[in-house]
């Protein structure tokens, strides 16, 4: 009974799902591919740009490739090119090279040979911003093929927060006792009555005597130091 | 709303982004390699004496230029496959290549020098012919292009036609062969077999017929082999049946007879049952041909002749010479004499084929002797580069563009290794021997640690550049952790070939002659090397597609050496293959093969092996498969190796055809039984290992109406486990099948897009019976989870992840047509990624669920080295669990190591180990200096 629950949610789900996808397709069902009543053929033209890059080093690597390897264009010394012998349809057209990145192009053909062009969605498959056609197609720069390296410097360990956290109260430990007179009784009182504002529940230990012992005992301040950064490097290899 | 989810699915893959390339690791474990394919036109590069370029178009559709010094690539462009990506005709003149496409429909003029097209036109339809350049007093300035029923002119510098004409009578008349002399005239051959020739003159400025004729030949039944166009215009053909040379010279209008020459007045006679073959050179295309012509009168003896004045003279007989070496000489083509010293000796590889085609590169050196390089093809596709005196420049395995198939094998220990695993092997006798041959082994490490030692020494003092690292098999041996092993590849010519893993050196080929082209193989890896002192041994079926008929090739996967083992001969077609676990004594696995009778034959089939398959033969199943028939039944082994029918499963070939059957890899482990849920209950994998999954298509094609579907069944008990339609879908269709998931990608014909879809198989929350699964008591069905993704690019094929023991998580690898490898976390395909995210769905890490799959640049495992027309990615697991060996062949090859989880098990090569050396030093000066000042500082109490 659970399974079949289980499965009926399943079930729904993917109904959603689907109905979901429904939605996205509109009213206008984008041009038909496959479409062989004619045999007419038609060409996709375009060209392609790098910026600063010239063209002689990058264009015996790539290749235009209509709907995967369906039609294959090759581009000419100056960038422009075209794919010869296509029917009419809707193609994804793509620029492919191993060392920069085109973004796809939706290009519709219609049967009379009418062309547009457009930015591909899969999702919204029937929807049209219009690109221009014949198709200019910029790169988006070189393909990043590559992950950084995690490199280690001494600004990384010291901007970490962990260690931010655990040295700058030991600054303060360490410094404050010197910058205020802990001797004077006046500051000792004015101390304690901010720490008991701070802290309004009695029943909890008092911050504030802990402070004040350890602050008293002055010997003890250089060796808790050096336990401290002890305890950090291992840490924060 | 989409966007944004699809962002978010990114931003939580960057918290698991693995199996990423760093930039240092660039070659570092990794290689490609770049082929073309067969030869079918080569030319080199004569404009300049410096020119290293020679342009070959190959069978592969790949039009490239190779280094013909280095036989490195400087580009290379690969077209379409199948005939619309055929290239018919290679011309070149200068810097400009034209080459013709796909049966003449498209004409591409390239710039040779960068790799670029110049121009591309497309020609009226019509089945190619002929094509040539077109010359006007010495400068070519046209190119001619014949087909069935039009010849048309083109500029060679625009492509733009100058004109275009169709021909005479074309329905009768087969035209074959075009050629243009100096005069401004393109002469265009045709025949009517066994009647007469007819030849049209077309002139050269408009294409306007300037003469036709038509000669009686009522002998000749086809232009292209039996004649040729030598001298100024002169066409000579060859008659077998008469033993006899005709020539016409094509340009008189008065002449409408051939003029017959009997060959016995040359002493010459042609091969009984041979056609004769008449070949003649035309160097520069705007000059006539040379004079002299070949003429070929068996299959291996041809005779060069000279045409003059109307009369032929005998240069030079060449008759067959038979030795194991061949030699190749230069001959002055004027007086048909030998050059000197311009002897090549070409020795054949024993294990290669014969050498078919030769091309040779004639220049003169700069004390006006004569040089030359040739490139020599042979029939196992080698290409050889020779240049005086019979060096070999280069050399080019051409088959490795066609892998059909292949395996990765364990290397062997080296001899220490092995003579340590011996003792562990052997029966203990006694304890003194066992304690002297314990010490006397490690004695033996030692030695060869310390010999290790030296040579690393050696190797270190002298400078890096003359240290060669080449590598032999003899060297070869098993490393640490098991990443470099043996790759064994079948390719469609039949050539076999060894390659190490790590550097790409073949280390073996191995050329199996009398291969029909249209044959299957399939490569079984019978005995690892993990059974010292017996050598590997592994098993390729040949089997041809048409008759069925099969038969078997033994060899070493090491040495590439064919085993002396006798091989059952297999009269009758083989319909399926089994590799049992069962072993014989000498520990090789059992091979059962099963004819079309359903008869089994065992290999090896010692009297062991018979009486183990005896005992286990009522827990031996097999299937078949029967796509015509739409058939798929299960089959029992029975005791005396005959076999029972168990199941049927009939799939009405009607609506769909079964397209592909794949069971599960053997090799794969599973880690995990189940998935721990949020709830911290246990989802218990279904882990069949006798389940097949089956993918149909439907047979109506229509865009509405078409459909993809997946049964799983189980291969023991024919029960269909699973089963689901994929409407509106269509193939092609790639799909895993692994661990309890099947992934599967189809095309979307409704919203032209690549779907992902995902099938888990879970058992529920219990487990049935833990400790072993048996298909025959299975009374509950699993539960079946679906998830479907869009999927932003075409895909070429489809491969999982393998490692040792399969903790590592899985990825998958995508072969794209860009040639890019996408190494996808199976973690996206998860078909219980949540719609909405909940507390416990973030507890199991789970992604939520976003329509549309992510491909990110980093994910590609082989950077810029793309490998042209993937056809296949072989995965294999490495001694480290974390590291997986993939081999991506198609085109190229290429090799390299992925890390689905990273490298977990060995440290990383960017471990820092000054930074920790340092801090660990420091830490104990530290402490030294701390516990002296301590001690200082309690003393001075002390004295206080």
């Amino acid at each position: 009974m659970q399974q079949m629950n289980r499965l009926l949610d399943i079930y729904v789900a993917l109904q959603a799902l689907f109905a979901l996808s429904w939605c996205f397709s509109d009213a206008e069902p984008g041009p038909v591919a496959g479409s062989q009543s004619n045999g007419d053929r038609f060409k996709i033209e375009g060209r392609a740009i790098v910026p600063g890059v010239k063209t002689q080093d990058w264009i015996s690597t790539a290749r235009i490739l209509v709907e995967g390897e369906e039609y294959v264009g090759f581009l000419k010394t100056d960038g422009s090119f075209a794919v010869n012998d296509v029917p009419s349809g809707s193609y994804v057209v793509e620029i492919v090279s191993p060392s920069f990145r085109f973004d796809p192009v939706r290009v519709d053909i219609t049967s009379k040979g009418k062309m547009r062009a457009r930015l591909v969605n899969y999702i919204k498959t029937s929807e049209v911003i219009r690109q221009p056609y014949p198709l200019q197609i910029r790169s988006s720069g070189p393909h990043m093929y590559f992950m950084k390296r995690e490199t280690w410097g001494w600004t990384d360990f010291l901007m970490n927060p962990m260690v931010m956290m655990m040295v700058l109260p030991l600054l303060i430990i360490v410094l404050l006792p010197k910058v205020v007179n802990t001797n004077d009784p006046e500051m000792r009182k004015e101390m304690e009555q901010s720490m008991n504002m701070l802290n309004p529940n009695p029943e909890l230990p008092d911050v504030s005597e802990f402070m004040t012992k350890l602050f008293s005992k002055g010997s003890s301040k250089s060796s808790g130091g050096n336990k401290g950064s002890r305890s950090v490097a291992p840490k924060r290899r | 709303m989409a966007w944004l989810v699809v962002r978010l699915a990114i931003s939580v893959s960057l918290l698991y982004a693995a199996s990423a390339v760093f930039e240092d690791q660039v070659g570092k474990f990794d290689w490609r390699q770049q082929f073309i394919g067969k030869v079918r036109f080569a030319l080199f590069d004569t404009h300049s004496q410096a020119s290293k370029k020679l342009l070959v178009a190959t069978d592969k559709n790949v039009f490239a230029s190779l280094n013909s010094r280095t036989g490195d690539l400087f580009w290379r462009h690969v077209d379409k496959t199948g005939p619309e990506g055929h290239i018919d005709a290679l011309l070149m003149y200068g810097q400009d290549a034209v080459v013709v496409v796909g049966n003449g429909r498209l004409l591409r003029s390239w710039e040779t020098t960068v790799g670029g097209l110049k121009w591309e036109t497309v020609l009226d339809t019509g089945s190619f012919q002929a094509a040539a350049l077109v010359g006007v007093q010495d400068l070519v300035k046209y190119v001619a292009v014949l087909k069935k029923s039009a010849i048309s002119l083109h500029d060679l510098s625009s492509g733009s036609q100058i004109w275009g004409e169709n021909l005479p009578d074309s329905d009768s008349v087969q035209y074959q062969t075009i050629y243009s002399g100096e005069n401004g005239l393109v002469f265009v051959l045709g025949i009517v077999p066994n009647s007469h020739i007819v030849i049209v003159e077309y002139k050269i400025e408009d294409g306007e017929i300037m003469n036709k004729k038509s000669v009686e030949a009522a002998w000749m039944s086809s232009l292209e082999s039996s004649c040729a166009v030598v001298s100024s215009g002169i066409l000579l053909c060859v008659d077998q049946i008469t033993q006899s040379l005709y020539t016409l010279p094509l340009q008189s209008a008065e002449q409408t007879e051939m003029r017959q020459i009997h060959l016995q007045m040359l002493d010459l006679e042609v091969a009984s049952g041979f056609r004769p073959v008449l070949t003649s050179t035309q160097p520069n295309p705007a000059q006539p041909p040379l004079s002299e012509f070949f003429l070929q009168l068996s299959p291996d003896h041809h005779i060069l002749l000279q045409f003059k004045d109307g009369l032929i003279a005998l240069l030079r007989d060449f008759s067959p010479v038979r030795t194991n070496a061949c030699s190749i000489n230069l001959f002055s083509a004027d007086t048909g004499r030998k050059h000197l010293d311009t002897t090549i000796i070409y020795h054949m590889d024993p294990n290669g084929g014969k050498p078919n085609r030769l091309y040779v590169h004639a220049f003169l050196k700069k004390d006006d002797s004569v040089g030359y390089r040739v490139m020599v093809q042979t029939e196992d596709l080698t290409l050889t580069f020779l240049q005086q005196p019979g060096r070999v420049v280069w050399m080019r395995e051409e088959a490795l563009a066609d892998v059909v198939t292949m395996e990765m094998v364990d290397l062997p220990f080296t001899g220490t290794q092995a003579e340590l695993e011996g003792e562990f092997g052997k029966k203990a006798d006694g304890l003194l021997p066992m304690v002297l041959k314990r010490l006397s082994s490690q004695f033996i490490l030692l030695q060869a640690w310390l010999a290790h030692l030296w040579k690393l020494f050696y190797d270190a003092r002298k400078p890096r550049s003359s240290v060669k690292h080449e590598v032999t098999i003899d060297i070869l041996s098993r490393d640490e952790f098991n990443l470099q092993k043996m790759m064994l590849m079948v390719t469609a010519s039949g050539k076999l070939f060894g390659i190490d893993s790590k550097s790409g050196t073949i280390l073996w080929k191995q050329y199996l002659e009398n291969i029909q082209p249209n044959s299957v193989f399939k490569l079984i890896v019978q005995r690892t090397t993990a059974h010292f002192p017996h050598p590997p041994q592994c098993t390729l079926l040949i089997k041809n597609k048409d008759t069925g008929l099969g038969s078997l090739y033994v060899f070493n996967p090491i040495f590439g050496k064919k085993s002396q083992i006798s091989v059952p001969t297999l009269p009758r077609p083989v319909l399926q293959t089994l590799l049992l676990p069962v072993i014989d004594q000498d520990y090789a696995k059992v091979l059962l093969l099963i004819d079309d009778q359903y008869k089994v034959t065992a290999f090896p089939s010692t009297k062991n092996v018979l009486q183990q398959l005896q005992d286990t033969a009522s827990s031996i199943f097999f299937y078949l498969v029967d796509s015509s028939q739409g058939k798929l039944s299960g089959f029992r082994l029975r005791k005396d190796l005959s076999t029972e029918l168990i199941w049927e499963v009939v799939i009405p070939t009607e609506v769909q055809k079964i397209v592909a059957v794949k069971g599960k890899r053997a090799n794969e482990h599973v880690h995990s039984q189940g998935r721990v849920m949020g709830d911290r209950s246990v989802l218990y994998k279904y882990l069949n290992p006798n389940l097949l999954a089956v993918i149909t298509e439907s047979t109506d094609t229509h865009q509405e109406r078409s459909f993809v579907g997946i049964f799983l069944i189980d291969g023991v008990t024919g029960r269909i486990v699973h089963e689901a339609v994929q409407r509106k879908a269509r193939g092609p269709v790639h799909f895993v099948h692994s661990e309890n998931w099947v992934v599967y990608v189809y095309w979307n014909s409704k919203f032209r897009r690549n779907e992902f879809s995902v099938l888990e198989l879970f058992e529920g929350a219990e487990l049935y019976n833990s400790t072993v699964f048996s298909s025959l008591d299975r009374p509950h069905a699993p539960q079946v989870l679906q998830q479907s993704y869009i999927f932003p690019a075409p895909i070429n094929t489809l491969e999982a992840t393998l490692t040792e023991k399969g903790i590592t998580s899985r990825h998958l690898l995508v072969g794209l047509p860009s040639g890019n490898i996408l190494s996808l976390p199976k973690m996206f395909l998860d078909p219980r990624r949540p719609e909405l995210v909940s507390e416990q769905s973030r507890e199991e890490n789970l992604i939520p669920y976003a329509p549309e799959m992510p491909i990110r640049e980093e994910w590609f495992i082989n950077y810029n080295q793309t490998v042209s027309r993937v056809r296949g990615i072989y995965t294999a697991p490495s001694g480290l669990e974390s590291t997986c060996l993939v081999v991506a062949y198609g085109l190229d090859i290429y090799q390299t190591r992925v890390f689905p989880s990273k490298q977990f098990d060995v440290l990383k090569d960017d471990y820092d180990y000054i930074l920790i050396s340092s801090v660990l030093f420091g830490l104990f000066f530290a402490t030294m200096i701390s516990k002296r000042l301590a001690e200082v500082k309690l003393l001075n109490r002390a004295w206080r």
